[in-house]
């Protein structure tokens, strides 16, 4: 059976942050949300090196790079309460799927900040998350 | 005996609204929209391995922060700090296998959409490892997450 390269390297990011989920809440079990956070940085860090390619870093406009940097930013206090959420009774099986909703916050900015328009699919994307929320919150 | 149900019905979503873990995760919601949008919009011009460079970089502030408020006083449990750590170098490596699957020309659509599926992964983990209960209208609120995570990957 050939499985495609595409396919098996999707699969790993698939099993790779379908673990994270997990290990969140187990990190939790154990110490804080403030502490999962900053050893999740750290683990972070450790990978770092095999992004980085010289110092090109420097020549990208001031606005993207500063774009970049403050994505970093808003994912760490977004998994800060991620953590808060697991450490206060959140139950990975239903914190995982719901946090995972995230591009409805994007469907509902872009027309906003962007002006752009949203295909009528996406908005039923949307509609499909707040069910999804409800019923798993329920 | 019919006014029982009706006084009920709308406590149905009290539990929910009422519980901190709901609040804290609508918030985690709010800041990865902005890191998906900010995302988006950085990498019109820098490609994605200097993006998750910068990235990682960008979360340094929060760490510290966090560190400082916490005078520096972590505790000691070596199964929580292993399970931490293991967070970002998992998160690292599932990213890495996403560029790496973005390189070999594959369906866009169809690799966004496979590793976004990821939460499917946590459920039937967080079920069989940590025994967690998942009802049937929570399985069935996972579908239609699985079909809005499909939709945004289009």
């Amino acid at each position: 059976m050939h499985i495609p390269p595409w396919l098996l390297y999707s699969i790993l990011t698939l099993i790779a942050w379908g673990v994270v989920g997990l290990l969140q809440k187990l990190s939790t079990n154990y110490i804080s949300a403030e502490s999962s956070l900053i050893w999740l940085v750290v683990g972070f860090l450790i990978l770092e090196p095999f992004f980085y390619r010289g110092p090109a870093i420097f020549h990208y406009s001031k606005v993207n790079l500063t774009y970049a940097l403050l994505s970093g930013l808003l994912n760490a206090v977004g998994a800060w309460a991620l953590f808060a959420s697991l450490k206060s009774g959140g139950k990975a099986s239903i914190v995982a799927p719901l946090t995972a909703l995230y591009p409805v916050v994007v469907i509902a900015l872009v027309p906003v900040l962007l002006h752009e328009s949203v295909p009528p699919l996406q908005w039923a994307g949307v509609g499909c998350a707040l069910i999804a929320v409800i019923l798993l919150s329920a | 005996m019919n006014e029982i149900p009706r006084q009920e019905a709308p406590g149905r979503l009290q539990p929910m609204l009422s519980a901190r873990w709901f609040w804290y995760a609508l918030i985690c919601v709010i800041c990865w929209g902005g890191w998906a949008l900010l995302s988006k919009l950085g990498s019109r011009e820098i490609p994605p391995d200097t993006m998750q460079f910068l990235f990682t970089v960008g979360t340094l502030p929060i760490g510290l922060a966090l560190l400082i408020a916490r005078r520096g006083r972590l505790e000691k449990s070596t199964r929580g700090i292993a399970y931490g750590v293991l967070n970002g170098v998992l998160s690292g490596v599932g990213g890495l296998a996403l560029f790496a699957a973005y390189h070999t020309n594959g369906n866009t659509t169809l690799i966004t959409a496979t590793s976004a599926l990821y939460p499917m992964i946590t459920v039937v983990l967080a079920v069989v490892i940590l025994r967690e209960s998942f009802r049937p209208i929570q399985a069935l609120g996972l579908v239609f997450a699985a079909i809005a995570i499909v939709i945004f990957s289009l």
